[in-house]
């Protein structure tokens, strides 16, 4: 397995990048590296740029300096729309859905970029597997979903972009355990059948950890740490936390 | 009855108003002006050009169009982008309108000026007296409605502006250009305000200055039906123009506006976010 990721091809690159909220620098020099169809946990404490660091590479929030390369690409400071047609799907953990309209909406949008429209029924199709639950609820209002669903709703509208890296900020938070199990299943599942490389932030470690084939810890807008998920554990992270 | 198609003409304004406010935010100050503009255009096709009625409002409407994009990217684009973009769009809106006016009345001059019926004669069921005119313009309406309903919910263009009203960080995460797509919301506001304004030229006149009249009433609609709410509007309008009806045929016409004040007061002391209020596009 080690050898497989070591010869993979590099997906994502971020490179000593730096980004500010106002005058507030929050990250610093942050890099990481994800290779194809890895799925990779970015642990930290909150506020420390976790999420900071997903809508850099996203292109929703600006990176002043550093590089950020996808398959070769340089995307700092590309529009959103650029960064979503070549493949990057950013689910945020506000889930920002669009409350008025119906589930099936909701997903048909997250095809609306140009490489996505001609392959709407097909994704829509997998989402639909992945996530019986929103097929049944296809027909109703964004914000009558549970809490568990609008999360999965979230996810598979990035899925309907045709996206190869996933960024996922939170996916688990506020969640019920049945509800985080049914996630992290689905991301898990993800995995096992697709190319897709994931990025997922996360607070719940246990999960993450099974989930993940390596980590990489932020503090303060740093990456402090990056291990192989096997070989680290729970409570050495939480040690970096304190 | 002439409640409905004061009603039915209100509403396609108070629509143009809400695009531009559900998808930018943006009050736009000018909107009365972009309505008699509408109308100017078309009288001007119709008597300088020679067209007939419908090529004219057609080409009346495509140059709103286009107008209203070069419009939006030379100037609102650009207002946008500031920290003060709210106050000072507004302002320029209303300078503009003001501008506007003045050209207009200087190139048409003052006087009175009408676009024609679209039929001539009437029917009479029983004590109403209805003219085929007023009939089709219900019936225009109504096909206008049911159009922008279809664009809005069944094209990509029209998801884009319902997704940008409803969550525009969801819009850009999604891939939605953003500034694109606020140009053709623009853009296709200001050609329904011109369409409107058309349309209530044949029924009642055309001066340079009634465009305040028609905007006021407009403002009041939309922010009666809950402000970026396109079947709100839809409702506001019906209600103040049958009421309005109602009013001049038993009070006389001076009462219509007092009477809506109140309505209004009333309506959103109980409600204060409008009629459909919190729903978008």
């Amino acid at each position: 397995m080690s050898a497989n990721r070591a010869a993979s091809r590099i997906a994502l690159d971020v490179q000593e990048v730096d980004s500010l909220y106002g005058e507030l620098q929050v990250l610093r020099k942050a890099s990481l590296r994800l290779h194809e169809g890895e799925v990779v946990a970015l642990f930290g404490p909150n506020g420390h740029g976790k999420s900071t660091l997903l809508k850099a590479v996203a292109g929703i929030h600006p990176a002043v300096s550093g590089s950020i390369q996808y398959r070769g690409v340089e995307i700092s400071g590309t529009t959103s729309e650029k960064i979503v047609e070549m493949g990057i799907a950013y689910i945020p953990e506000d889930r920002n859905l669009f409350t008025e309209m119906t589930v099936l909406e909701n997903l048909r949008l997250g095809a609306f970029n140009r490489k996505a429209r001609g392959r709407v029924a097909e994704n829509l199709e997998y989402v639909f597997v992945l996530f019986p639950r929103l097929d049944e609820r296809k027909d109703q209002i964004a914000s009558t979903l549970s809490g568990g669903e609008s999360r999965m709703l979230a996810i598979g509208r990035g899925l309907m972009s045709g996206a190869s890296l996933l960024l996922i900020d939170e996916p688990s938070i506020g969640l019920s355990p049945i509800t985080k199990k049914a996630v992290f299943g689905a991301i898990e599942t993800i995995k096992q059948e697709t190319d897709i490389t994931v990025l997922i932030v996360e607070q719940e470690v246990d999960h993450a950890l099974k989930l993940a084939e390596r980590v990489y810890l932020l503090k303060k807008g740093r990456v402090v740490l990056e291990k192989e998920a096997a070989h680290i554990s729970k409570a050495e992270i939480e040690k970096v936390y304190f | 009855m002439s409640g409905l198609i004061s009603g039915s003409l209100y509403a396609t304004m108070a629509l143009g108003l809400t695009i531009i406010y559900g998808v930018i935010h943006l009050f736009n100050f000018g909107h009365g002006i972009v309505a008699v503009l509408g109308g100017y255009f078309t009288w001007l096709l119709l008597t300088n050009a020679h067209l007939g009625l419908i090529p004219s409002i057609f080409i009346a409407l495509v140059i709103m169009f286009f107008l209203g994009l070069i419009l939006f990217k030379a100037a609102i684009s650009p207002l946008l982008k500031t920290p003060t973009w709210e106050f000072s769009t507004i302002i320029f809106l209303l300078g503009l309108g003001i501008l506007l006016e003045n050209l207009i009345l200087q190139a048409f001059g003052p006087r009175v000026k009408q676009i024609p019926q679209f039929f001539e004669g009437g029917l009479k069921i029983g004590f109403l007296r209805v003219n085929w005119h007023e009939i089709s313009l219900i019936l225009i309406v109504f096909i206008f409605i049911v159009l922008l309903n279809y664009l809005l919910k069944k094209t990509w263009f029209g998801q884009a502006m319902r997704a940008v009203a409803q969550d525009m960080e969801g819009a850009k995460i999604v891939g939605i250009n953003i500034d694109r797509t606020f140009r053709q919301a623009f853009a296709l506001a200001t050609a329904v305000t011109g369409f409107s304004g058309i349309l209530l030229a044949t029924k009642y006149y055309m001066t340079p200055h009634i465009g305040w009249l028609w905007m006021f009433t407009g403002f009041v609609i939309v922010v009666l039906g809950g402000l970026g709410s396109a079947m709100g509007a839809i409702y506001a309008a019906f209600m103040l123009g049958i009421t309005e009806a109602f009013i001049t045929l038993y009070l006389g016409s001076l009462w219509v506006w007092p009477i809506w004040f109140i309505m209004f007061v009333v309506i959103l002391l109980l409600r204060p976010q409008g009629l459909a209020g919190g729903r978008t596009l």
